[in-house]
């Protein structure tokens, strides 16, 4: 390996990228857009379900029923409607995701101790908001029992009555349960990939397609030393990307990690190095832009998007597809990244996972060289 | 028999196979330093796949070669440090400056870095190409793209040139330049091994080899092989044997 040689790669590589404005666009705009349209756009949190109520029941009790329901914070009443038709028409439309009807005589059932029953409909056709919608009503309805019980209680002489059992729910490491802290861990993964996989899947296709292939095989480059030079501007770029994030990620969102930050530097490196040689890899086998682009996104962007427990829960997945999530590398670079963001966990629990990029990141190295050697290098 | 020695270029016996197609088969010949030596043939005769074992690209199946003093099978590194490359698509990088281009090839053949102002003067004069420097190589004609990639090779002052089809898409005036230059290179000793698909350029060659089907056809001075050809046509050309030969192979 010499080093001269390799400073002349990596400054023509240089060069192959500040000039193409596509390469550009990838390095540095995309991961800024991502951050921020995962981060303001796709919430997975719900609050303020649209709501429309019908009362038929017309009285004290109902209109404070619907008060307590749109004071809170998990519905939000945007319409009261005079019939059960104009309910349809609403959720036909997709213009509320829940309908309240209180029917006739509710107070009158509710003093007479008899079955009181209250029709809530859902819109289920996003079965995911729809069923937390429809944990939150739930909910809602057994507190207002329970408050009615307690005022039924009091009024009989029995001033204290405490429910027999009550879940103290603490939840920990995403106090809030708020899904953005879940979401930067892995942004940071997919931005790596798009700089370091569909990137670099382009560089050496790049040279086959424009005869200069021919040039470089006929210059005394070693394998090792070409390769080195074309990753070393993504990997540069890379790493610059994920300190925007973190950055990002702090500023904007309030993301902070609590970890060390010199291990999330060499989590994110290992696994940008395991990027750029799978992007390189492609390059290799495929000598074509357009196939090695198709492929990228293929191989590297959607499994790190889908199979790596970001966006979809792996445990929920078909057996052979929780299979497949064992070599998606992103599936080991967002479980160290969720441990140093959000458990603040250190080497001791996470060193499995370094490991196991660090050994793809050689097997895919190898790999590398013997293809180019083959080739002539 | 195995011999080294003045030779710039020796082979025997060199065969490559790829799978069950044998794109090169067992030919001899060799080529003396200070030479301008012609490699003739048409599409998929073998010309680039002995070109590119000659340069240390691909290892040979079979057979024995030196090219400037170094083995081909074991040597394939001393040998990318010998010689220069141009192939016909001038393979530089487009998007970059020749001043950049330049300064790449310097890196890439460890010239000192001391030395590095004296050799892009020296090649930037050479080829031209002083005013154009700091443009982008994509913007400039072919003729000039040419030179460039001529420059390039040059760089390390190699002991071979090869040049594959070198003036493949450039105008007759460019085309004659050329030739003005690469005889001005031979006389100052550097050995040049050309391929061509132009006949009347052939003639430039000191000594030439046509090739079909990955067998030698033909050898000598471009004289001696007209001659050998056809003894009783005073008027027949390289063209005629070029014909001749290769419409007789693909009976």
């Amino acid at each position: 390996m010499n080093i001269i040689h390799i400073k002349a790669i990596a400054k023509k590589e240089f060069y192959h990228l500040i000039r193409d404005f596509r390469s550009l666009y990838l390095a540095f705009i995309i991961p800024i857009l991502l951050i921020l349209i995962f981060g303001y756009a796709l919430s997975l949190d719900v609050d303020n379900v649209k709501t429309v109520v019908v009362d038929y029941d017309k009285t004290e009790l109902s209109r404070d029923f619907i008060r307590t329901l749109d004071a809170s914070s998990y519905f939000n009443v945007i319409q009261h409607l005079s019939n059960t038709a104009a309910v349809t028409g609403y959720l036909d439309q997709g213009r509320t995701t829940m309908a309240i009807i209180i029917p006739p005589d509710w107070t009158r059932n509710i003093k007479a101790d008899r079955e009181t029953p209250l029709q809530v409909l859902l819109d289920g056709s996003d079965p995911n908001f729809a069923g937390i919608s429809r944990g939150y009503i739930t909910a809602f309805v057994e507190r207002y029992n329970l408050d009615r019980l307690i005022d039924f209680l009091s009024r009989h002489g029995k001033e204290k009555i405490n429910p027999p059992v009550e879940a103290r729910i603490r939840v920990w490491f995403n106090e809030d349960l708020e899904s953005r802290n879940f979401i930067v861990p892995g942004i940071i993964a997919i931005i790596i990939m798009i700089v370091g996989a569909m990137l670099t899947s382009l560089i050496i296709a790049r040279e086959y397609e424009n005869g200069t292939m021919e040039t470089i095989l006929s210059l005394p480059i070693r394998a090792g030393e070409f390769l080195t030079g074309k990753a070393i501007p993504y990997f540069l770029i890379g790493i610059a990307d994920v300190l925007v994030a973190v950055f990002m990620g702090q500023a904007l969102f309030g993301i902070v990690m609590r970890s060390n930050f010199w291990l999330m530097v060499l989590a994110s490196s290992l696994y940008l190095l395991v990027a750029l040689s799978l992007g390189l890899l492609i390059s290799i086998v495929t000598k074509s832009q357009l196939v090695a682009n198709i492929l990228a996104v293929l191989i590297t962007y959607l499994p790190s998007l889908l199979l790596s427990d970001f966006v979809f829960p792996v445990v929920n997945m078909p057996t052979v597809l929780q299979l497949i999530t064992y070599v998606v590398p992103a599936t080991y670079f967002i479980d160290i990244l969720n441990g140093l963001y959000l458990r603040n966990l250190g080497l001791i629990n996470l060193w499995t996972s370094y490991l196991i990029l660090a050994l793809m990141f050689m097997v895919l190295s190898v790999t590398n060289l013997v293809l180019m050697k083959r080739e002539g290098m | 028999m195995i011999r080294s020695g003045s030779e710039a270029i020796y082979v025997e016996d060199l065969k490559k196979r790829f799978g069950r197609f044998v794109a090169v088969d067992k030919i001899t010949f060799s080529v003396k330093r200070g030479e301008i030596f012609g490699f003739l043939g048409p599409n998929g005769a073998g010309k680039s796949t002995t070109i590119r074992m000659l340069c240390g690209i691909i290892t040979p199946t079979s057979g024995y070669g030196r090219v400037a003093g170094h083995d081909i099978f074991s040597d394939a590194e001393e040998i990318k440090h010998s010689i220069g490359y141009m192939s016909q698509k001038f393979s530089l990088y487009e998007d970059m400056t020749p001043f950049e281009n330049i300064r790449f090839y310097l890196g890439i053949y460890n010239v000192p870095f001391k030395q590095w102002e004296d050799r892009i003067e020296w090649v930037l004069d050479m080829t031209r190409l002083q005013d154009v420097r700091y443009r982008i190589t994509r913007e400039l004609p072919p003729g000039w793209r040419q030179r460039l990639a001529l420059g390039c090779a040059l760089l390390h002052r190699p002991e071979i040139l090869f040049l594959d089809e070198p003036t493949s898409g450039v105008d007759p005036i460019t085309r004659q330049n050329f030739w003005e230059f690469i005889n001005h290179l031979a006389q100052d000793g550097m050995t040049v091994f050309v391929t061509t698909h132009y006949m009347d350029e052939a003639r430039n060659c000191q000594k030439i080899i046509m090739i079909n089907e990955g067998r030698i056809v033909a050898t000598g001075s471009p004289s001696e092989i007209i001659c050998t050809m056809f003894p009783e046509r005073p008027d027949a050309d390289l063209n005629d044997v070029f014909i001749h030969l290769m419409s007789r192979k693909e009976r």
